[in-house]
């Protein structure tokens, strides 16, 4: 995360962690009301999402993620645990990897946002997603947008990537279908790294 | 020819351009959402449910508990996939994250803040939420599948063979509380239109489900249309049909608009299935020359309370070598845990565990190569159909895997490979899983544009169904893959097998299979009977097709396309149905898939955590169809039984049934570091006694016997016998303490 604070601590002061243990009787209540901004108010924000300036106006609460998901209508990043735990809401945000559910969309006005649909030029796929395609980087391909932007992230961040790296510096992003040896291939490929490269 | 060539999957621009659908990007007018409210306790009951506050939240819509859920229909105990309780139908608490109440507001931010207003007063009771805990009740299941899957197996008088047996291993083999985990969350988007319900969701099965949902909803069948676009994986836990479905259709009906559910991760992980914790004792007696004498394989998992859910790990056991007795008993005792569901592989993936640790156990007891030991056990038939196996190519497997590892570097004593602080193992294990026939049906078409099309109701789960369904298809009718198009994932499409247990490829693939070669003989029969067509008077059997052409077996040049011929005869498409039926495979023979596993595992002897540095498998599945998508299948069932084994362990607090690894922080999944060199490979022979296509299952039997080789590798690698799942760096470390 490059961004200072996720959703975590700017809701820190209105939660209060779930009934615990349960022995006996108890009384759980997960949330309490009055210490949450006001339900509904709605903000202005302004995100430059793939290149185009959307204004949107958004719950505070709303994760970048279910912004571009639901507002956006750009549904290729994935809720696959809106935790920060698995890597399917991968996005661009000024240019570095980060996961889109763990940052609220009010913080991000005038940030720039790329998502695994911003990548192509036009018709043109680009050298990752056509990597991915050729060498068959994924299955079911939930997680595929993610493993993608990050990729494309990851070879911005260290452009003298070498191919040993890749497993350790794409371990955020999970495959369950467990994909990962064409993926680590495909990125390899986009990357221009031979077998000992 | 397109069978057997590495084409590159028809939906794969949709999933790298992020325009692939999965069932939480489905965004109908005027959708609101809905949250479940989990249980926070595992056992007792609900006593009281304060929903004021939340339904004065804003947003809100509805707060559905059990004092306003609309009465369920249906009989549960008759239905396949689907708790025998229906959600919310009662004040009773079975399990952590039951859920207790669902909120629909507006938004899922409302929603979910809704969710956290609602006020629980629990009573609870005692809660068994462990396997040793539930032991004094284990019982023989009563359960639907007991004819074909049967709870006791005896022949031969297994204790005095075993007693009398030179060699002998007696050991018990634990696998604990597995999660299916996949990266997409359990959705469902229900909507009603004048009585009609409309539902996207995560599903393997759609016709299935429909059954389930109608039946449950009191709504005929038909009333009911059921979607499964892009499944963002399930390895089982989409088979069945879980309450947030349920709920999400009885809320629509309820509040009006269509209602979205997207499970949350942590729900994923405690009430959309999973593999119970298993305890196998297993007793295995042999000559000194290795063969095989007594199995007596007893095992025992978890069910959860209301009903019995047996894992039938004794499979191996009881179809795979020549013992001449055998006694295999399957147990279930009753916990406090949420519905399981079938996990890859259910069954032979924790049985192979068991039965290929004994085997490689008996080996080092009678001095004995592992591979060897299983050569000398080799069995051509099913010992106990007494029927020949079909397509049983599994030395040419062990040869072949052995020739790729370098199995013959091993040395033959534990603790004897180091490399610097590694120390190195090498283990092996065979792999067999039983070929399922499923009814199933297809359409193919061939269009007078110069396309084709194949319609079944089949769901993409990852596994390239698609795209090796359009390859059978092609082949059948000489129409190109890149004019064929496949719907799929509809309930008003014919119904397919079901999504699981390696079905599709035998079962779907041999009705499109049919369908293609009905709707090629179709559009033959025009041409021959059509005085302008150049094939008119030939018989059928002496006209081909290929490149969208049908020609004169005799004289190539001699033909038209189908474009051609449709259109002079004005037809817009022939549309011809395939249909399998399982009851007509060949009687003389039995149906299974076979592979060999060996690993090489290196473990820092400080900190004895177990790598997978290199894997070598080799796979008998009949004709491989499309070798892209097989190996990278193969090798991701290798990776997910290498999890299982290594470090994946979804953890029930014991004094409060509270799981407390529900998350992918805590429940560790394989991650790209994790992943080492994996070498899969075929022995391809086309098995046409299993189907005509000649090709089989193959995502459950690529993660049998992963476990047993990793496993026997780490007992080689270090001299020490873990036998209990995961094999974790505490555990290894506390064994090599105790080890000296």
């Amino acid at each position: 995360m490059s961004e200072g604070t996720n959703r975590r601590t700017v809701l820190a002061g209105g939660l209060t962690v779930g009934a615990g243990l349960a022995v006996g009787s108890t009384l759980a209540r997960t949330a309490t009301a009055g210490t949450t901004p006001a339900p509904n108010t709605r903000r202005s924000v302004s995100l430059v999402v793939n290149g185009t300036r959307r204004r949107l106006e958004v719950d505070p609460r709303t994760s970048l993620l279910d912004a571009l998901r639901d507002q956006v209508g750009l549904t290729g990043a994935k809720k696959g645990c809106d935790q920060g735990a698995c890597g399917a809401c991968t996005v661009l945000l000024n240019g570095r990897r980060v996961l889109s559910c763990l940052t609220l969309a009010v913080m991000h006005d005038g940030d720039e946002v790329t998502t695994v649909e911003g990548l192509a030029s036009g018709d043109r796929r680009h050298p990752m997603q056509q990597a991915f395609m050729d060498l068959d980087g994924f299955q079911c391909g939930f997680c595929t947008s993610g493993q993608i932007v990050s990729a494309v992230g990851l070879l911005a961040e260290k452009p003298d990537l070498r191919r040993a790296e890749i497993p350790e510096l794409m371990s955020g992003n999970l495959c369950r279908c467990a994909a990962y040896c064409n993926i680590r291939d495909a990125i390899a490929t986009a990357a221009g790294l031979g077998e000992d490269g | 020819m397109s069978i057997g060539t590495p084409i590159t999957r028809i939906e794969a621009p949709s999933k790298v351009n992020g325009q692939a659908v999965y069932t939480a990007d489905v965004q109908l007018p005027g959708m609101v959402h809905a949250v479940m409210v989990g249980s926070t306790i595992a056992a007792g009951r609900l006593r009281a449910i304060d929903t004021r506050a939340a339904e004065s939240a804003p947003g809100v819509l509805a707060v559905l508990t059990h004092r306003n859920v609309p009465r369920w229909h249906g009989t549960p105990d008759d239905l396949h996939y689907v708790e025998p309780r229906f959600p919310l139908a009662d004040t009773e608490i079975h399990y952590h994250d039951q859920c207790v109440a669902v909120v629909v507001a507006t938004t899922r931010e409302q929603a979910a803040y809704a969710a956290g207003l609602v006020a629980v007063e629990y009573e609870a009771r005692p809660v068994v939420a462990s396997l040793d805990a539930a032991l004094p009740t284990a019982h023989e299941p009563v359960w639907r599948f007991e004819p074909l899957f049967p709870s006791v197996v005896e022949v031969g008088g297994p204790k005095e063979a075993f007693a009398g047996s030179a060699a002998k291993v007696d050991a018990e083999y634990r696998t604990p509380y597995h999660s299916h985990a996949p990266i997409e969350p359990n959705a469902t988007v229900a909507q009603w239109e004048r009585g009609r319900l409309n539902i996207h969701k995560t599903s393997q099965d759609v016709h299935g489900d429909r059954r389930i949902i109608a039946g449950a909803l009191g709504v005929p069948a038909d009333h009911v249309r059921v979607w499964s676009t892009l499944v963002g994986g399930a390895f089982g836990n989409k088979t069945t049909v879980w309450p947030h479905t349920l709920l999400a259709a009885v809320a629509s009906r309820q509040v009006g608009p269509p209602v979205r559910l997207v499970t949350t991760r942590k729900q994923v992980f405690t009430g959309h299935g999973h593999q119970p914790p298993i305890i196998q004792h297993l007793r295995v007696g042999a000559d000194a020359d290795g063969t095989l004498r007594a199995i007596i394989h007893e095992t025992t998992n978890g069910t959860p309370i209301l009903f019995d859910d047996p894992e039938p790990t004794i499979s191996p056991s009881a179809s795979m070598y020549a013992v001449p007795a055998l006694g295999a008993y399957v147990r279930v005792a009753d916990m406090h845990m949420p519905a399981p569901a079938l996990l890859r592989t259910p069954g032979d993936g924790p049985g192979m565990f068991a039965v290929g640790s004994a085997m490689d156990e008996l080996s080092y007891a009678l001095n004995l190569d592992p591979l060897e030991l299983r050569r000398r056990n080799h069995l051509a038939h099913h010992p106990l159909k007494r029927k020949p196996w079909s397509g049983k190519q599994l030395l040419d497997c062990y040869a072949l895997g052995a020739e790729r590892f370098g199995w013959d570097r091993r040395a033959p004593r534990p603790r004897a490979m180091r490399d610097g602080d590694d120390w190195v193992g090498f283990g092996m294990s065979s792999a067999q899983r039983l070929e399922p026939h499923t009814a199933a049906t297809a359409t193919v078409a061939i269009l007078d544009d110069g396309t084709a099309e194949v319609r079944t109701s089949i769901a993409e789960i990852g596994t390239g169904n698609l795209t090796t369904l359009v390859q059978i298809a092609a082949d059948g009718t000489g129409v190109p893959v890149r004019r064929f198009g496949i719907v799929s994932g509809d309930t008003d499409l014919p119904e397919a097998a079901p999504t699981h247990g390696s079905r599709s490829t035998g079962s779907t693939g041999t009705a499109v299979h049919l369908a293609a070669q009905n709707a090629r003989l179709a559009a033959t029969r025009l041409a021959v009977a059509d005085p302008r067509s150049p094939l008119h008077g030939l018989p059928t059997d002496r006209v081909g097709a290929a490149d969208g052409r049908l020609f004169a077996v005799d004289a190539p040049e001699r033909g038209e396309s189908y474009q051609d011929l449709l259109r002079r005869n004005h037809v817009k498409a022939v549309t011809e149905e395939g249909h399998h039926d399982p009851n007509a495979k060949n009687q003389q023979f039995a149906f299974a898939t076979f592979g060999a596993h060996f690993t090489e595992v290196r473990i820092n002897r400080n900190v004895p955590r177990v790598r997978v540095t290199r894997h070598v498998a080799v796979f008998a599945i009949g004709r491989v169809l499309n070798p892209k998508t097989a190996r990278n299948q193969a090798q991701g069932g290798i990776v997910f039984a290498a999890g299982q084994t290594l470090s994946e362990q979804l953890t029930q607090d014991p004094a409060t049934g509270l799981f407390v690894t529900p998350a992918f922080t805590d429940y560790h999944v394989p991650v790209h570091a994790d992943v080492g060199e994996i070498d899969v490979s075929f022995v391809e022979e086309p098995d046409y006694n299993a189907h005509p296509h000649g090709a089989k299952g193959l995502g459950e039997v690529v993660c049998v016997g992963v476990h047993a080789a990793i496993a026997n590798a780490v007992y080689h690698a270090t001299g020490i016998r873990v036998r209990e799942l995961p094999i974790t760096p505490d555990k290894l470390a506390r064994l090599v303490r105790e080890s000296g």
